[in-house]
């Protein structure tokens, strides 16, 4: 069943206050058996589209269609819909294997089959062994799971998941995600998600939207969104750690960068980006994409810290910090002059005033 | 069905019900501006030639019946009335604030059972205590003292701040204080320069409302003290007279009774809303 | 001994045993991290030592002196918590100024300090606003800067940069090494996150359930970790634990599990049964041409910025998580387990750390 969101708006008055448009003209379109994250920072306006998908807030304009029919009319019991809330608003009476199979209606004859898919799902996501019991005495990465369960045992036309393993102990993650993201492409659930956390974005979708202020910026796969960001902020926001975003201004046919002590350096534009002379820009380098140890360019080593399976280096180049990031160690101590390069294929130009992307990788997005 | 409907009928309903709530209030407003002869009138009328001799009696003290003229005493019952509230509340104050913060922040021994036990004041009708506190009342000396009058009042008074600021200073968290601590404070300072400001709007809600239900109160005056230190409750009674009851003034005297309590609460509105913490604490 | 001293620290709520019995020693201008997950008793022994847990006792010693009876306002150190908990009456200045106020200082030398911090934290141009006003990057430099501007001997960060957004998180993580390093204070600082914690720690002490499961330097926390909880624990995605059979080869041995037989010297295996072999993600080695050895099956991939995290299926059945860098394989297919570049080998009874095997000492640059 896809999804189409269609020019979605809202907005919410305040009493004695200017309104807060929370979602603007919102576009987009879920295929049938996706998992589609809706990634932002808090208050971007993510949390209101689920719920306006879901039936729990009011459209102020705009229109939402699953498989080809209207929904936004409608109650949420009639939509359709199946949701994990933040909250996880368990019934706090019910057992976690009532809660589960709650929504699973069931003749005498099908009671058996439902407890078996409750008991298939609540493996999945470790909490078989807590089935008997009721919400107030789990813990809250528990209670998240047996949310999450009761949205995933229901077949439903549309999964709706908002933030779905935030509590999660962080043990569990990697191999619950894995779980998870297997189970919806097994069960082909077309599934919506919101999170505020890139790498549970990363893991369980198929694209990403990432918004902010209401406004969706990019609408693409994770790696779409991490090698051709189409504009600034989406470059910076993504990766951990965050582009470095370099100004410069374009002479004969190389990058000129302000050191800021006066100092300036020139890193090599990939032939096939055109850009006028004197113009300025902005240029992206991705941490992991900088070939430490040999190059033209090069810099003061700030801290070099290493993190267990990877090393991140900053650099200070005059008034420019750069981070570089290594899978092996970098034998670099603080204070010491550690050369470098950014390879062409490795660049971003942007805009420095609309933060469009001009051209990724040596050629145009 | 369709929304203009919805909102039409919605409409209605708020109307019916503030109609249904504020209905006595507009009629008793009516009232104080009518003579007893047109209050009295039957059928009812609805038009009439309002008057102000009503108001004019009771500021004045004197009122022209048919039996001759009284003195009234309703600007001294006004006077006591808000003599007494306000005595009463910051007394209450004084010793219900710090007694809430005690409540909230320690943990004691029989904590509860002293936190509800003063509750429970509240729960008791004021009848029950009234006999026996008016003999104690005599043997001690406090009838028709505003003193004694006060400390009845803490019955009504106290239990309602120690609950209501003590539920504030739950909600409020404790690590504001102990960043506040941490820093070099003493106790005592961290009370009043941070624990107080930040339960201001509990403070004030209490305080209004206590001082609503001790204004409000007519059983303790009636009983505990005479003439010239009755509040506006029991000074009402005096135009029940020989002559008939005046309607009129009555009402009068109502609408000048309720008007300081009503301009607190819509004044006290804005410390009801704003709420605590703004947004100093995360989430 | 100049810097924080803490000995049998214990906190009790009714009849749990929240901290059993802390010792720790931190030196001047030292960092300690101190690790673990919720519950673990972080901020109680913070508070502990703060003199605001009024359950706690123990000895606390500052700077040699003994400080466990005092007043949380005659211990000699700044705390910084994890919600800010500013004033929010008062204005930033105020705020920040409130540990100079308290030690009575005259007004132009509590302008000169403040002004002093909040220039190093970037925050000078907000001091006359009210927290409610400001970002909560600001609200947490702010907190920062009021723990740091009475320069006192002993700092307390209870996770501060929890509740700030992940690029100013990034961010804090290169910028607070120096800051602390330069204070010269004693540094306890509380956090979930690993890689923050091997960036900032001199040491990092794991606790978990009120007790110190290991107090070392980040790398040998990592790398050797005394037991099985301190190595599920620290290290996203988490290590591996897998039960394993012991094949002795001369005078060595062999673990073997899902297709890895890492050998270890030293390793007395009387009384030895299926001990756990313990594989980070990213130490397991992986041949895409099954090559007659262990094949696994791919159940799923979930990317993680620029890695994949797969989940896998050994031919022995057993569920394990490798993390591989460069292109995603498919969900699946097969690939054959060659070996672990590092392994660890823990006892199945008590959890403890046995043999070490392998190293991970390649070094770029």
């Amino acid at each position: 069943m896809s999804l189409v969101l269609s020019k979605l708006d809202k907005t919410y008055k305040r009493f004695g206050r200017p309104p807060v448009r929370a979602v603007c003209g919102l576009d987009l379109e879920v295929r049938q058996g996706e998992a589609v994250a809706l990634l932002g920072s808090s208050g971007c306006g993510k949390t209101s589209t689920l719920r306006m998908i879901a039936g729990f807030e009011s459209l102020s304009g705009g229109a939402i269609t699953l498989a080809g029919r209207r929904i936004d009319p409608l109650p949420p019991a009639r939509r359709g819909v199946a949701m994990a809330f933040e909250g996880y608003a368990l019934y706090p009476p019910l057992t976690v294997a009532e809660n589960i199979g709650f929504a699973l209606h069931t003749t005498r004859a099908e009671r058996r089959k439902a407890s078996e898919r409750v008991r298939a799902v609540a493996e999945m996501l470790d909490i078989g062994a807590i089935l008997h019991r009721r919400p107030a005495s789990l813990s809250g990465g528990q209670q998240q799971r047996a949310s999450l369960a009761r949205a995933l045992v229901r077949d439903a036309d549309l999964h709706l998941l908002d933030e779905p393993m935030s509590q999660l102990e962080p043990q569990l993650r990697a191999v619950l995600r894995g779980r998870v993201k297997a189970y919806l492409g097994e069960r082909g659930f077309t599934t919506v998600f919101v999170t505020h956390d890139q790498t549970e974005a990363h893991a369980l979708a198929d694209r990403i939207a990432v918004m902010e202020a209401g406004v969706l910026e990019q609408f693409g796969s994770p790696d779409e969104l991490r090698d051709r960001p189409k504009n600034l902020f989406v470059a910076t926001f993504f990766g951990e750690p965050p582009m470095n975003a370099l100004v410069g201004r374009v002479k004969e046919g190389a990058m000129e960068i302000e050191g800021g002590d006066g100092r300036r350096f020139s890193i090599a534009l990939p032939a096939a980006a055109t850009a006028p002379e004197g113009a300025r820009l902005v240029l992206g380098v991705r941490p992991q994409r900088i070939r430490l140890g040999a190059g033209a360019l090069s810099g003061t080593v700030l801290s070099n810290q290493w993190l267990g399976d990877q090393a991140h280096v900053a650099l200070a180049c005059g008034a420019l910090r750069i981070v570089a990031v290594s899978l092996a160690r970098v034998a670099a101590p603080s204070g010491t002059a550690l050369p470098f390069a950014i390879a062409p294929e490795d660049m971003h130009l942007f805009d420095p005033e609309s933060g469009t992307a001009l051209s990724h990788r040596g050629s145009c997005p | 069905m369709p929304e203009p409907v919805i909102r039409v009928l919605r409409g209605g309903a708020l109307a019916l019900i503030l109609l249904f709530f504020l209905f006595p209030i507009l009629w008793i407003l009516l009232m104080s501006f009518q003579t007893n002869a047109d209050i009295l009138r039957i059928p009812p009328r609805l038009g009439f030639t309002p008057t102000l001799s009503n108001y004019v009696a009771l500021l004045s003290g004197k009122l022209a019946t048919s039996s001759g003229t009284l003195d009234i005493t309703f600007l001294r019952n006004l006077g006591n009335s808000l003599l007494l509230s306000v005595a009463s509340v910051a007394a209450s104050l004084v010793l219900g604030v710090p007694a809430a913060y005690a409540f909230a922040r320690y943990r004691f021994r029989l904590g509860e059972s002293i936190a509800f036990t003063l509750l429970s004041f509240r729960f008791a009708p004021p009848l029950l205590v009234l006999l026996p506190l008016s003999l104690y009342f005599q043997i001690l000396g406090l009838t028709n003292t505003y003193g004694g009058l006060i400390w009845v009042y803490q019955l009504i008074t106290l239990p309602l701040i120690l609950w209501i600021v003590r539920g504030y200073f739950e909600d409020a968290s404790p690590d504001i204080e102990h960043a506040y601590r941490v820093d070099g404070h003493s106790w005592w300072r961290t009370f009043t320069r941070i624990a107080i400001p930040l339960a201001r709007p509990g403070i004030a809600a209490a305080g209004l409302l206590a001082f609503i239900f001790a204004w409000n109160n007519f059983v303790f005056a009636l009983v505990l003290a005479s003439a010239d230190k009755q509040p506006v409750t029991v000074g009402a009674l005096a135009f029940v007279t020989a002559a008939g009851i005046q309607y009129g003034q009555i009402a009068a005297a109502i609408v000048l009774s309720i008007l300081p309590t009503l301009a607190l609460a819509l004044y006290a509105q804005r410390w009801l809303v704003e709420g605590l913490s703004l947004g100093a604490v995360k989430g | 001994m100049s810097g924080l001293e803490i000995s049998d620290i214990r906190a009790r709520f009714g009849h749990a045993e929240v901290l059993r019995g802390i010792d720790c020693r931190v030196a001047a201008g030292e960092t300690v991290v101190l690790f673990g997950p919720s519950g673990a008793g972080k901020t109680t022994l913070l508070r502990a030592i703060a003199g605001v847990e009024p359950a706690a006792s123990g000895v606390v010693r500052i700077d040699g002196r003994e400080v466990q009876d005092l007043e949380p306002e005659h211990r000699p150190l700044g705390m910084a918590f994890q919600n800010f908990s500013l004033y929010p009456h008062l204005s930033a200045y105020e705020n920040i100024a409130s540990p100079l106020r308290a030690r009575r200082l005259r007004s132009q030398e509590i302008e000169v300090r403040v002004r002093r911090v909040a220039e190093l934290l970037r925050i000078g141009h907000v001091l006359g606003h009210i927290p409610r006003e400001l970002s909560n990057g600001q609200k947490q430099r702010t907190a920062l800067a009021r723990a740091l501007v009475a320069e006192p001997p002993v700092l307390l960060l209870d996770d501060p940069l929890r509740n700030v957004d992940a690029k100013l998180r990034y961010e804090m993580r290169l910028e607070l090494p120096p800051l602390l390093r330069k204070t010269g204070a004693a540094v306890i600082f509380v956090t979930q996150d690993f890689r923050e914690a091997m960036a900032l720690a001199d040491r990092v002490v794991v606790l978990r359930e009120g007790a110190v499961l290991q107090d070392a330097p980040a790398e040998e926390v990592y790398e050797a970790p005394a037991s099985v909880p301190v190595a599920q624990l620290f290290g996203d995605p988490p290590m591996n634990l897998l039960s394993a059979h012991l094949v002795p080869e001369g005078n060595r041995v062999r673990a073997e599990a899902a297709g890895m037989a890492p050998s270890f010297a030293d390793l007395d295996i009387t009384h030895l049964e299926r001990p756990f072999l313990g594989v980070r993600p990213e130490d397991v080695l992986l041949a895409s041409r099954p090559a007659g050895g262990a094949h696994a099956e791919i159940l799923a991939v979930t990317p993680l910025h620029d890695r994949c995290v797969l989940l896998l299926r050994a031919a022995d059945g057993t569920e394990l998580v490798a993390s591989v860098t460069g292109a995603a394989p498919e969900p699946g297919t097969f690939v054959s387990i060659a070996g672990a570049r590092h392994a660890v080998l823990f006892d199945p009874v008590n959890g403890h750390r046995l043999a070490i095997s392998g190293a991970r000492t390649e070094v770029a640059a």
